[in-house]
C-alpha cells in the first residue's frame, strides 16, 4: 500500500523504507507531512511577492520531501528553491503551478492511505 | 563528571526533528528545539548533560549561525560538538560552518546508518577530548605546585647556605637579603632599560637567587683574615681575594647537573669582582665578557657595602656612594651597567631605607 503510494507520487519507496525501517513509522511521517507548514510559507508567499519568505519555505519544503524520498516533488522543489535564492521571481512565478501540482498528488495520495 | 547522555535536536522542521529522534530513540534522551532561542534555552540549562547537538542553519528567530555565537561565547563550542544540518553541500556553506566550529555537517536526506556512526564517532571524540583536558588540569596544577615546592626549598638552601657565610663574618645576615633585592632592581631596570628579550621574569628570580651565593667561598679564609678589624696586608688580601675561586670549587663539588641556576651561581661567585677595565680578579676579565648578572651583582655589592656600616668603615650616603660609583673609587664598570644604576636609583634608594 505505501510502496504502491510511492510510486504512484513518482517517489523512492527503498530509501525511504531504509530510512525510516518500516510501513508504520513510514505511515507516521506521512501524517507530519500533512501538518508541515512550509508548503503553505511558500504558496503565500508566491502570491505576496515575497521572494525572501517564499525562499525560506521552499528550502524547508526541499529538505522534508528529500527526507521523505518524495523524488519528483524534491526535483521541481528543487528547481524553484533555486530560482528563488538567485531572486528570479519570475521564473519561481512560473515553476510555481507545477509545484503545486506535484504537491497535490502527494496530499491526495497520502488522504489515500490513511 | 557528569555524564553526558542527552542529545539536542535544533530544527524547526518537525519531520526533521522526528527522523533523528527515530535513529537516536532508547541510545539517548532527547531535547527538541523548534527554533534558535529555544536551542539556547536547552543549551544553557543542559549544559553538563548534552553531549551533541544537531542544528539546522536555517530556523526562526534565532538562526544556526546564531546558536553557534551563543556557544562560542559561552565556551561550549570545546565541549559540544555541533553537527550541523543542511540542505545542500555547497563549499561556502560547509566552511562557513567548520570556521564557526562545527565538528561535521550532515546533508539531508539523513541516511541512519551514517547519521548514527558519525555522531557516535564525534560523541566519542569529544568524550575524550575532555577527560584528557581535565587529566592534564589536573597534572598541570599538580606539577606547578611541586615546582613551587622545589623553588620553596631551593631559596631556603641557598640562604642557609649564604648566612652560614655571614654568620661567621659577624654581619648583621641582612646583607645578602639586601644584595638580592637590590640584584632584582637592577635586572629589572636593565630588562626595561635593554630590551623585554634579555631575560625572562623566571630567570631574573634565578639569578637573584643565585646572588645570595657571591661570597659563599668566604667560608674558607682563614678567621684572622676574614674577621681582622684593621687593613690586610698584600698577601692576606691575596687569600681574601681567591674566596670568589673557592666559592666556585664548592659549587663543582655539590654540582649535580649542569642548569641555569648552577651556571649562574658560579659566574656569579666567579666574576663579581671583575671589572670593566680588566682590573678586577680573579680573571681579570674585561668589558662585555663578564657576564651582565655577575656584573650586576658587582655594583649591587659594592653599593651595599658602602651604605651600610661595617667593622672596617662607616657608612656613606646613597648620594655620596652615587657619586663615588661614578667616580670609579671602586673599580670601573660598563657604561651601559651605570646607565642602569642611574635608572634604578629612586628604587635602590628605596629598598635600602
Amino acid at each position: 500500500m505505501i510502496e504502491e503510494f510511492y510510486n504512484q507520487i513518482g517517489g523512492d519507496y527503498s530509501k525511504a523504507i531504509s530510512r525510516m525501517q518500516n510501513d508504520e513509522r513510514i505511515q507516521k511521517y506521512l501524517k507530519f507531512f500533512l501538518m508541515d507548514e512550509s508548503y503553505n510559507q511558500l504558496k503565500t508567499a508566491i502570491e505576496a511577492n515575497d521572494c525572501e519568505s517564499a525562499f525560506r519555505g521552499a528550502h524547508t519544503l526541499k529538505g522534508v520531501c528529500q527526507n521523505m524520498a518524495f523524488e519528483n516533488l524534491s526535483k521541481i522543489v528543487e528547481q524553484i528553491t533555486e530560482e528563488l535564492r538567485a531572486k528570479e521571481f519570475e521564473k519561481a512565478l512560473a515553476t510555481f503551478p507545477n509545484v503545486a501540482e506535484e504537491y497535490q498528488k502527494v496530499i491526495d495520495g497520502i488522504n489515500e492511505i490513511i | 563528571m557528569e555524564e553526558r547522555d542527552t542529545l539536542l535536536i535544533a530544527d524547526d522542521v518537525m519531520i526533521n526533528r522526528e527522523l533523528l529522534k527515530d535513529i537516536f530513540e532508547g541510545k539517548y534522551n532527547i531535547l527538541e528545539a523548534s527554533d534558535g532561542e529555544e536551542a539556547i534555552e536547552l543549551l544553557h540549562k543542559y549544559k553538563d548533560k548534552i553531549a551533541l547537538l544537531f542544528l539546522d542553519l536555517v530556523m526562526p528567530k534565532k538562526d544556526g549561525l546564531e546558536v553557534m555565537h551563543y556557544m562560542s561565547l559561552n565556551n561550549m563550542i570545546s565541549t559540544i560538538p555541533v553537527i550541523m544540518i543542511t540542505g545542500e553541500a555547497t563549499v561556502e556553506s560547509d566552511v562557513k560552518a567548520y570556521e564557526l566550529g562545527a565538528a561535521d555537517i550532515i546533508y539531508k536526506p539523513f541516511e541512519p546508518a551514517v547519521v548514527t556512526r558519525r555522531a557516535k564517532n564525534i560523541i566519542e571524540l569529544y568524550q575524550h577530548r575532555i577527560s584528557i583536558e581535565n587529566e592534564l588540569a589536573i597534572r598541570t596544577k599538580e606539577l606547578r605546585e611541586s615546582k613551587r615546592k622545589i623553588e620553596q626549598s631551593n631559596i631556603f638552601l641557598t640562604n642557609a647556605l649564604s648566612s652560614v657565610v655571614e654568620f661567621r663574618s659577624m654581619e648583621s645576615g641582612e646583607h645578602i637579603q639586601r644584595v638580592k633585592r637590590l640584584t632584582r632592581i637592577m635586572l629589572r631596570h636593565w630588562r626595561a632599560l635593554y630590551g623585554q628579550k634579555q631575560f625572562t621574569d623566571e630567570q631574573i628570580e634565578l639569578m637573584v637567587n643565585a646572588s645570595a651565593l657571591h661570597d659563599v667561598g668566604k667560608i674558607a679564609i682563614p678567621d684572622n683574615i676574614l674577621l681582622k678589624p684593621g687593613r690586610l696586608t698584600d698577601e692576606e688580601y691575596e687569600e681574601m681575594k681567591k674566596h670568589t675561586i673557592y666559592g666556585c670549587q664548592m659549587l663543582e663539588h655539590f654540582k649535580q647537573e649542569e642548569t641555569e641556576f648552577y651556571r649562574y651561581s658560579y659566574e656569579i661567585c666567579r666574576y663579581h669582582h671583575e671589572r670593566y677595565d680588566g682590573r678586577g680578579y680573579p680573571d681579570g676579565l674585561s668589558g662585555e665578557d663578564i657576564p651582565i648578572w655577575a656584573q650586576v651583582v658587582s655594583i649591587v655589592d659594592v653599593y651595599d657595602a658602602l651604605v651600610n656600616k661595617r667593622v672596617y668603615k662607616e657608612s656613606f650616603t646613597p648620594e655620596e656612594t652615587y657619586r663615588m660609583i661614578h667616580r670609579g673609587d671602586c673599580g670601573t664598570f660598563s657604561p651601559k651597567l651605570l646607565k642602569c644604576f642611574d635608572d634604578a636609583k629612586k628604587d635602590m634608594i628605596e629598598a635600602t631605607e
